[in-house]
């Protein structure tokens, strides 16, 4: 259990977590979703106490982090794949920090197995590429066998096949009772692995449900319409009780109305259709439609739907 | 799998930290080369005695033996405080210390810990290449009107001094959290221009200052402590400041209030590190 009350941190006068306020529960995957620089990563690490609050406090288990007796058996962090000396073997890393919590080096070697670094462990990192520096950071936040899981991007830098794996492993963990908070900004991949989603913009939550409810909220969005009729049509939809713009001849981007709905408006009145597609009803759109407005940096050009 | 956090388990995750790293062994084989290396160049080159001459007494002799095993202090010091740089910027330079505090949220075990690892092994390795240097070197010495005496214990001493020299500017250059500039240019820089200011000045402070500086406060942990006027052996730095200052109506430390000043320097440079850590966002 993961609980946030008003949590905010300000780095001088720009306000990176504004305020907010969640509880991720344990038996679950909770996804933490957002665009780069939504504050996502700082938020993890007020969770760790590696950076303070501004203001507003955030518990795990029900105490701040810093108060734990075993920090790493109550909770495994991985924040990025970089927070390793360079110059250190995977073994050794691994060795120092199960040391300081008296971890002893049977575990160390089952959560080298468990990870697939056996081959590269007596390597030093530096020449790790980054994905074997992930698996080499969740290998750490698996040290202490811990009841909380916090993962920063765990699949960033993975191949197809490790993307499988942590999404496996997350879901398998989150069965055995264990709260499993994990974050991404690739919507596809939260979609797949959470149950349960937190949506972040610009250091605000602008959504915090179950993701059905989430995929719920992508309901209704557009219609795609191509007809040489367009003029016609347009009438006739919006007298059907749909809303419908005119981006541009011969096309119509149709709401409130679904595509079958569309499709037999057309039959009855004779108008011919070269394209009839549904835009969005996934995940994907939801959270675009969520973040559109709570994007820092907009993509310079075109970055359409 | 048992455990919780312990200080403890914090030291030997340090101690582990410490022999994980290539630089380490590098540092400390250098610490011990130059010692044993410098010691035997100058035992070799020493003057042959005037024959007919009269024998220095016993503690110049003594002396002379010390000045020999001790003088690759002066560039061990240098690799110690590069080491002791290093073990601090290596964490935070590659994000190290974001898994290190983590590990430990309360951070001051952690940095208590990296302190007193680094202290203890900086003194055994400096120590072991005083004393190689000084046994290496004593068979060269009868030649020069030399007979190093093994049972005088204030040898010993002074080797022991130079030892805990070499850890502790090493402590005071990697508790500096973000001033490691500043602080190698405390024990390197300020004592040469202490010096010249004295030279040029004629005046009594800048040896008084400087008497209180790492650099010079640590040069009278490793004097042999006896009733010595001159030494056989070419001076060593710092040495003439001392001498001067010897000389002049301006302050001279004894070895142990030389000593609390070390301590005194290695304490401030800690609790202001440690503040600072314990404060920023790792």
């Amino acid at each position: 259990m993961i609980e946030a009350v008003g949590l905010t941190k300000r780095y001088g006068s720009k306000t990176a977590v504004d305020g907010i306020s969640f509880v991720v529960k344990p038996g679950m995957v909770t996804g933490f979703l957002g665009p780069n620089g939504a504050g996502k990563s700082t938020t993890m690490r007020l969770i760790v106490g590696l950076d303070r609050a501004t203001s507003g406090s955030v518990t795990v288990n029900g105490s701040r982090y810093a108060e734990l007796k075993a920090p790493l058996r109550e909770v495994g962090v991985l924040l990025d794949a970089k927070a390793v000396h360079t110059g250190r073997t995977a073994e050794n890393h691994l060795l120092a920090l199960a040391a300081t919590h008296g971890i002893r080096r049977k575990r160390v070697d089952e959560v080298i197995a468990l990870t697939g670094l056996e081959s590269v462990a007596r390597r030093r990192v530096g020449g790790f590429s980054l994905g074997m520096g992930q698996r080499l950071g969740i290998a750490a936040a698996l040290l202490g066998d811990p009841s909380i899981l916090i993962l920063d991007e765990p699949v960033n830098g993975l191949d197809p096949e490790g993307v499988i794996w942590v999404r496996e492993l997350t879901r398998h963990l989150a069965g055995e009772g264990r709260t499993i908070f994990l974050s991404s900004h690739l919507m596809t991949e939260m979609a797949q692995t959470a149950d349960h989603i937190i949506v972040l913009g610009r250091g605000k939550v602008i959504a915090d449900a179950p993701v059905a409810t989430i995929e719920a909220m992508a309901t209704g969005t557009a219609v795609h319409v191509r007809t040489p009729d367009a003029e016609r049509f347009a009438a006739v939809l919006t007298k059907a009780g749909g809303t419908v713009t005119h981006p541009e001849p011969e096309s119509l981007e149709v709401t409130g109305l679904a595509a079958p709905q569309i499709g037999e408006l057309a039959a009855r009145e004779r108008v011919v259709l070269h394209e009839l597609s549904p835009v969005g009803g996934s995940l994907e759109d939801a959270y675009l439609a969520l973040t559109q407005d709570e994007v820092e940096y907009h993509a310079g050009g075109t970055a359409s739907a | 799998m048992t455990g919780t956090l312990s200080f403890g388990g914090v030291l030997r995750s340090e101690w582990i930290k410490l022999r994980s790293l290539r630089s380490t062994l590098w540092c400390y084989l250098i610490i011990v080369l130059l010692t044993v290396g410098l010691g035997l160049l100058i035992a070799g080159s020493l003057p042959d005695p005037a024959s007919g001459a009269k024998a220095a007494t016993h503690d110049v002799q003594q002396s002379t033996w010390v000045t020999v095993a001790t003088l690759g202090i002066a560039f061990a010091q240098l690799v110690s405080a590069v080491l002791g740089a290093l073990v601090i910027t290596g964490e935070y330079g590659t994000g190290m210390i974001r898994s290190t505090f983590a590990a430990v949220p309360k951070r001051l075990p952690a940095i208590v810990a990296k302190a007193l690892v680094f202290g203890v092994t900086s003194f055994i390795v400096a120590l072991v290449g005083l004393v190689i240097t000084a046994l290496v070197s004593a068979p060269l010495l009868p030649a020069k009107g030399i007979t190093p005496d093994f049972g005088d214990g204030k040898v010993w001493l002074a080797l022991v001094g130079g030892a805990g020299y070499i850890a502790l500017i090493g402590l005071i250059i990697r508790s500096s959290a973000g001033g490691i500039a500043a602080a190698l240019g405390l024990v390197l820089v300020i004592p040469l221009i202490l010096q010249i200011l004295s030279r040029v000045t004629r005046a009594d402070w800048p040896a008084n200052v400087a008497a209180f500086l790492p650099s010079n406060a640590g040069g009278k942990l490793y004097e042999y402590q006896g009733a010595v006027a001159e030494s056989l052996a070419p001076s060593r730095p710092g040495a003439a400041a001392s001498a001067a200052a010897s000389a002049a109506n301006t302050i001279t430390l004894d070895s142990w209030q030389a000593l609390l000043v070390l301590l005194g320097w290695v304490v401030a440079a800690m609790v202001i590190g440690a503040i600072l850590v314990k404060r920023r966002d790792a």
